[in-house]
């Protein structure tokens, strides 16, 4: 018997052909277009998270209290390499490393600009976040007096790679103090304070031009995970100030806050919609045939097993609208993952908010289980009225009508 | 044929309400959607452009791209006499602007600073308006200066605070300074106040040798929407290729890039409805015309053309699209109008999004008519667009095919 329904089921799917496939194709088209717009939006969130985490904050930062307030030397971090060592030993922490900064006017012979001048070890800045993957022009190399530049303050000064630099700032000890610094490289981050503001030098160089000890820095990053980790560094240190990346990045986590607000509004409006579109189809599906359900009826079908069959109906059709919106919404995804939106012609404005010139999209199983959940329940539900009017059917009037 | 139109759309209830629904959601979606977009970016600029960049700024050439003292205007009262002929021009001042360290008692900070004409800038831009403490400057303020807060907060000074400043003259010789904090501002504009200060030209000019010179003329328009014919206008009066004149399009080309990129994500982000939405009139129509087959059959029997059919198809479309507009436009305006005057307000906006030059908490919506016109034409276009598959099914059938069909 069920057999017999579920092949009747498949028939009626298809008996009106070309209204079956508009639906198909209306399923097919707006779930794939959601798809590909939740999967660049998501893309350009993850990526500026991504970059940000591994060009500055990690995961867990830490600073020296009332650091963040003051933005000033004078607040650093003592005994850093001490500190370092007790966090490497913690469960989670996947890597650290020591950051000094010292904010000043940066000059070349004929422009200035306010920059940030921060401390780094290369070596544990390429196991941290890779480091050199931002890299856009010259050599990753802080030798000799070498600098790295972030490319929006390179574009304000002028400056290319070989270029000579003059940074000036107040010293550890107070004093206006100046260094002159060689451009090796140009980096995006695309994390907009680093690439507007920040010239990389290497650490223990910066130490002595601020006349600091190579034991104080004044930001600790950590790259771990988990609440828990979080948690204990803050109970560990309570003198300093341990932040996680969300805390320091309220923007981001708004952005991330507004994006499934966002792709929830047009998931549930776009659902709405294909909910209209599919209960049309099964309405008149249902009511064309209303004299073969009665003459079903007639002949003894309990109404349960006719409620199967539209119910097959509607997930046939249902389930053809999901494979072909994920099929064509894979292959966007896919595309837009390995190839990306090319904005190269806007590249200046998207480097200097913070995005890359060719944005890249992300894929997420869950978009697939949710529109799947959604277009099943959409098929579904559609067919609730369109059975009640057959439960009501009198047999014998509906044989006894034209139709 | 249009007295037909009128009693099908009546008689096929569900079609009818369905499209008119649909239309009327997408036609106020469309319009706010759009609205609210325009609105957020004309508001950035134009906050953007009050507060300090001129609609329109003359530069000796290669200044903004190579910079260097060498670079800078070196007759401004020159150039400002024929600004003074330009009708279309409002106010236009002279601006020197340098950078250097300023250091307090116990803090450094760089930090641009300016030589500017105080009663100028008072028309051309919002600085006085954003006074947040002390005063703002007049010709004759001496050492005063005028700080941004976020600047003032770094180096911890207080009103009447003195501070060195180091920077270099317009003869690249060394220059500094002790100045007098005599005002606060703030503009929102969380870099500009970060990392600006200003001086009264007259003192300032002592200070760097910068008699009649000027890193740009800055200049302010009757109407701002003329900055391009004022531009050409500007240019060639000046006559010297060795001056640039640049629109305000030019010298915030990433902000206006930036809103370009948005209202083009913005616009996907809005035909995923209005695909959705199309497809869903096109079924409802489809269905509607496929059990109509019949009548098209005889209709088509007794003399109707295709053409006739067509337009018989599209007065009933117009006829759902028109009502659901009427209806929808109105409405829709009304809020664009409302929110327009009464922006919608999200606290702590301004303060999240500073590093995108973003001032305000207040996002008005755009109240446009020739925006709002193209909104609604867009919806008629894609409700005709639904009826041409209805319409190629039907002409699928022969006329005595059709007044067969069950």
């Amino acid at each position: 018997m069920y057999k017999l329904i579920l092949k009747m089921a498949w028939k009626n799917s298809f008996m009106r052909l070309s209204r079956t496939l508009l639906v198909i194709i209306m399923i097919g088209v707006s779930m794939s277009m959601m798809l590909g717009i939740q999967g660049i939006y998501d893309g350009m969130v993850n990526n500026m998270v991504d970059k940000n985490r591994r060009s500055d904050s990690g995961d867990i930062t830490i600073f020296a209290k009332d650091y963040r307030v003051n933005r000033d030397l004078l607040y650093r971090i003592k005994n850093v390499h001490e500190i370092k060592n007790e966090i490497q030993k913690m469960d989670g922490v996947e890597a650290v490393v020591l950051r000094i900064r010292a904010d000043g006017l940066l000059s070349t012979a004929r422009k200035s600009s306010f920059a940030s001048v921060i401390g780094i070890d290369l070596k544990e800045e390429e196991h941290f976040g890779k480091f050199s993957e931002f890299l856009k022009e010259g050599t990753v190399d802080l030798q000799k007096q070498g600098a790295i530049i972030g490319v929006e303050l390179a574009k304000t000064l002028k400056v290319r790679v070989g270029s000579k630099i003059i940074f000036s700032t107040q010293d550890g000890s107070g004093e206006i103090n100046s260094i002159a610094l060689y451009i090796r490289a140009i980096v995006q981050t695309t994390n907009i304070a680093l690439d507007n503001s920040a010239i990389f030098i290497d650490i223990g160089q910066l130490h002595k031009f601020l006349g600091t000890a190579s034991t104080e820095a004044t930001q600790i990053s950590i790259r771990g995970n988990g609440e828990k980790l979080y948690g204990e560094l803050k109970s560990k240190y309570p003198n300093l100030d341990v932040k996680t990346f969300l805390e320091l990045q309220p923007m981001i986590k708004q952005m991330q806050d507004l994006m499934v607000i966002f792709n929830s509004v047009t998931f549930f409006i776009v659902m709405s919609v294909v909910f209209v579109g599919i209960f049309g189809v099964m309405y008149v599906s249902i009511l064309d045939r209303i004299r073969e359900f009665g003459i079903m009826l007639s002949v003894g079908m309990h109404y349960k097993y006719i409620r199967l069959q539209i119910f097959f109906e509607a997930l046939f059709v249902g389930l053809m609208g999901y494979l072909s919106g994920a099929v064509l919404g894979a292959v966007i995804l896919v595309y837009l993952k390995n190839k990306g939106i090319d904005l190269s012609s806007f590249s200046d404005a998207l480097e200097m908010w913070g995005y890359e010139s060719v944005i890249h999209g992300t894929i997420k199983i869950s978009y697939f289980t949710t529109t799947f959940a959604s277009i099943i329940t959409a098929s579904l539900f559609s067919i609730l009225i369109p059975l009640r009017k057959i439960k009501k059917l009198n047999p014998i009037e509906v044989i006894k009508a034209d139709k | 044929m249009f007295k037909l139109a009128l009693k099908n759309t009546l008689f096929y209830k569900g079609r009818s309400i369905t499209t008119a629904v649909l239309t009327f959601v997408s036609t106020i979606l469309f319009i706010l959607f759009i609205s609210l977009q325009d609105g957020s970016h004309n508001a950035m600029l134009e906050n953007s452009l009050k507060i300090y960049t001129g609609a329109i700024e003359i530069y000796h050439r290669d200044y903004r791209d190579v910079g260097g003292n060498e670079y800078l205007i070196q007759d401004a009262k020159a150039i400002t006499d024929k600004l003074a002929k330009i009708d279309a021009v409002e106010a236009f001042s002279t601006r020197y602007e340098t950078y250097g360290l300023f250091s307090s008692k116990e803090y450094s900070a760089a930090s641009m600073l300016a030589g500017v004409e105080p009663s100028k800038e008072s028309v051309l831009s919002s600085l006085g308006t954003a006074l947040k403490e002390g005063k703002f400057l007049d010709e004759n303020a001496g050492n005063c200066i005028y700080m941004g807060a976020e600047l003032v907060k770094k180096l911890k000074l207080g009103i009447g605070d003195e501070v060195a400043f180091v920077g270099s003259a317009s003869d690249d010789s060394f220059a500094a300074d002790i100045f007098k904090l005599c005002g606060v501002f703030k503009t929102g504009l969380f870099e500009f106040d970060s990392s600006a200060s200003f001086v009264s030209r007259s003192y300032f000019d002592e200070l760097m040798n910068g008699y009649n010179k000027a890193s740009y003329i800055t200049i302010k328009l009757k109407n701002i929407d003329d900055a391009d014919i004022v531009n050409s206008q500007i240019i060639k009066v000046l006559d010297d290729e060795n001056l640039e004149s640049l629109t305000w399009k030019t010298l915030m080309k990433s902000m206006v890039e930036m809103m370009e990129i948005d209202s083009i994500f913005g616009y996907i982000s809005l035909s995923l409805f209005l695909v959705v939405i199309f497809f869903v009139i096109m079924i409802y129509g489809f269905i509607n015309i496929s059990s109509r087959i019949k009548e098209f059959g005889v209709l088509r029997s007794i003399g109707l053309s295709k053409k006739n059919i067509l337009l018989l198809l599209f007065y009933e479309i117009f006829i759902l699209s028109t009502i659901s507009v009427i209806l929808a436009t109105p409405i829709a305006a009304y809020i664009c109008y409302y929110y327009n005057i009464n922006p919608v307000v999200i606290k702590g906006i301004a303060e999240m999004y500073k590093d995108y030059g973003v001032v305000s908490d207040e996002i008005p919506f755009n109240f446009d008519m020739f925006t709002i016109f193209w909104n609604v034409a867009v919806v008629y276009i894609l409700n005709f667009l639904s009826i041409l598959y209805p319409y190629l099914y039907i002409n699928s059938f022969k006329p005595i095919e059709a007044t067969r069909h069950v």
